[in-house]
């Protein structure tokens, strides 16, 4: 094929991508600059003609009033809107410290040590991967309440643990493998095994920590299921559960699709972080 | 090495850095996992307080016996068989595609994978608005096209039908997991050396045969394990098909996790659910079993 008709070719699969990637997310949070006119409007508008912003200051809870004079009133979820904006932060930030605490030492070990229980454990690892969340919900919920964890963002960190070790678990190890073996280096600069540990070998991992911390935060951003079972209606709602308040109780599309545009927002910036790591992960090879 | 009291043993420092997993795991997965056996095991009833009653396996029997059992079995592998199909195929175009753009990749790298990076509740809210009737993108699209845009002409199409629900779960799911598998598939597709495709060149290969033998053989397990784990992910799918479809249109998207999230939790039938759920994580762990004896086996064999 010669130069420009393979450019064409590329040209075109690229905008297929594109269209396919960005479709959904695109129709969804243009409803945020749509007049409530237009959101009605039959058949929909595919593009915003007057872009309107009520509903981005109606969830943080301020009036709006748009060119044409018409009054927005805050929305009554706003309260709950920026308390689950916080309880998210809180929750997805201590899920990403205690995944690492968790994960890290196991994975080092595991690239560097032989040791009994070695394959078993991995085992129950990437067994507990496959246990589908609702086997442990009803049991974890009964454990809750009579630990009283119900409604708390403990509860909710413990929780996302579940799903976030596992996974981030798989990734590390596969990584740590990768690394070359410094301890002899070390140990003749006088670093005892915890001291290579932390001076030596973290430091060297660090853009498969990055990666592994941001994963799990963006687990804990995301984690919906768990969230209104366990703290939905509670003051340790997290933004999930606070934002389908628009979805299923009483439908408001530009106020649901904005507060998707403000949950979105981290996630944009990590897909750019990750973009630029994930490669180097060995995610595929972990016990090789 | 020198003989100190502090310094610990191989065996000892590695017991010490995995201690935390175990806890963990015996914490929050066995006792759990336990707790859900006594329940099947268990007729649970909430009049006067919480009360149980040991029944034996008469509930993994009732499960047997119950219609909307098998029913939602057949949807859960229609849908995960399709939704593996999807990931694979569409990440494997994207991974290809990025392999060979050169000009703003990192912008293009981002915008495809931020599916991904999107929440499962968040992307069940965009797939059900574009699919709607009223309001979704084909009723708007179509109408442009034709030219009619007042109420009265409109024709209103709707991507939501019972047939075709479980499809278009599977193709939203493809669309939240294929960043994921394009973009390990792509940190294997470079480790090929172009000499290699220089050589199919000289050979006069196809572009087909390129692809299949040239392309395709260092790729071989990286797509069995994504197979696997796309595989697993799908099967245990819940956020998504609850926010999308929740399980409608009447029971026809209800996935065996679908299924017993209502029963667990909207019906309150914990030792009914507790046995079905065991029978979900037998076929996860049965599949995936299948997958490593017939497929990654042979590519050990292989190397």
């Amino acid at each position: 094929m010669n130069g420009s008709g393979r450019r064409v070719w590329i040209v075109l699969a690229v905008s297929v991508a594109i269209l396919w990637t960005l479709l959904p997310i695109y129709w969804m949070l243009r409803i945020a600059f749509i007049s409530p006119a237009d959101a009605v409007a039959f058949p929909a508008p595919l593009f915003p003609a007057n872009p309107h912003f009520a509903a981005l200051h109606n969830i943080f809870g301020f009036p709006y009033t748009d060119a044409q004079e018409r009054h927005f009133l805050p929305a009554g979820q706003a309260p709950q809107i920026i308390n689950g904006l916080k309880n998210s932060l809180i929750v997805a930030g201590a899920v990403m410290v205690a995944t690492l605490v968790i994960i890290v030492p196991l994975a080092y070990a595991y690239s560097r040590f032989d040791f009994k229980g070695k394959t078993a454990l991995l085992a129950s690892i990437l067994f507990s991967v496959a246990v589908p969340p609702v086997s442990t919900l009803i049991p974890i919920y009964i454990l809750f309440i009579k630990l009283g964890l119900t409604g708390t963002r403990s509860g909710l960190v413990l929780i996302n643990l579940t799903i976030t070790v596992p996974f981030v678990a798989w990734m590390l190890i596969g990584y740590f493998r990768n690394l070359p073996p410094v301890e002899p280096l070390a140990r003749l600069d006088g670093y005892s095994r915890v001291g290579t540990l932390i001076h030596v070998v973290i430091p060297m991992a660090r853009s498969g920590i990055a990666v592994a911390a941001i994963v799990s935060f963006l687990f804990a951003w995301n984690e919906f299921v768990f969230a209104t079972q366990l703290v939905n209606g509670t003051p340790a709602a997290t933004l999930p559960t606070a934002v389908s308040g628009f979805l299923f109780l009483q439908p408001q599309p530009g106020l649901l699709s904005a507060s998707l545009l403000i949950s979105i927002f981290p996630a944009a910036l990590v897909a750019w972080f990750l973009q630029r790591h994930i490669g180097t992960m060995n995610i595929v090879d972990p016990v090789r | 090495m020198l003989p100190s009291g502090r310094e610990l043993s191989n065996r000892q420092f590695a017991a010490l850095l995995s201690l935390p997993v175990v806890l963990f795991l015996v914490l929050v997965m066995a006792y759990p996992m336990g707790y859900a056996v006594w329940l099947s095991l268990q007729e649970v009833s909430f009049f006067g307080g919480f009360r149980t009653e040991f029944v034996g396996v008469r509930n993994y029997v009732e499960v047997l016996y119950s219609e909307e059992f098998w029913r939602s079995v057949v949807i859960t592998v229609r849908f995960v068989v399709l939704s593996v199909v999807f990931s694979i195929t569409i990440g494997l175009g994207l991974a290809l595609l990025l392999d060979r753009v050169t000009a703003w990749r990192a912008a293009l790298s981002t915008v495809i994978i931020l599916p991904w990076s999107v929440s499962l509740y968040g992307a069940g809210v965009m797939w059900q608005y574009l699919s709607r009737g009223q309001t979704g993108v084909a009723t708007s699209a179509l109408n442009r096209v034709m030219g009619r845009d007042s109420p009265e002409t409109a024709i209103e199409y709707s991507l939501i039908s019972s047939r075709h629900i479980v499809d278009l779960l599977a193709l939203g799911n493809a669309w939240n997991l294929a960043p994921l598998v394009a973009f390990f598939l792509l940190a294997s597709l470079q480790t090929i050396p172009s000499r290699l495709h220089d050589l199919a060149t000289l050979d006069r290969l196809s572009a087909w045969d390129r692809f299949v033998h040239v392309t395709l053989p260092p790729l071989r397990y990286s797509l069995f394990v994504f197979t696997t784990i796309t595989l697993i992910l799908s099967m245990k799918l819940l956020d998504f098909i609850y926010v999308m479809s929740a399980g409608g249109p009447g029971d026809a998207s209800a996935t065996l996790s679908f299924r017993l999230f209502e029963l667990a939790f909207r019906q309150s039938n914990y030792g009914y659910s507790a046995a079905m759920s065991f029978y979900l994580l037998i076929l996860i762990v049965g599949c995936a079993l299948a997958l490593l004896l017939f497929w990654g086996r042979k590519l050990d064999d292989d190397r």
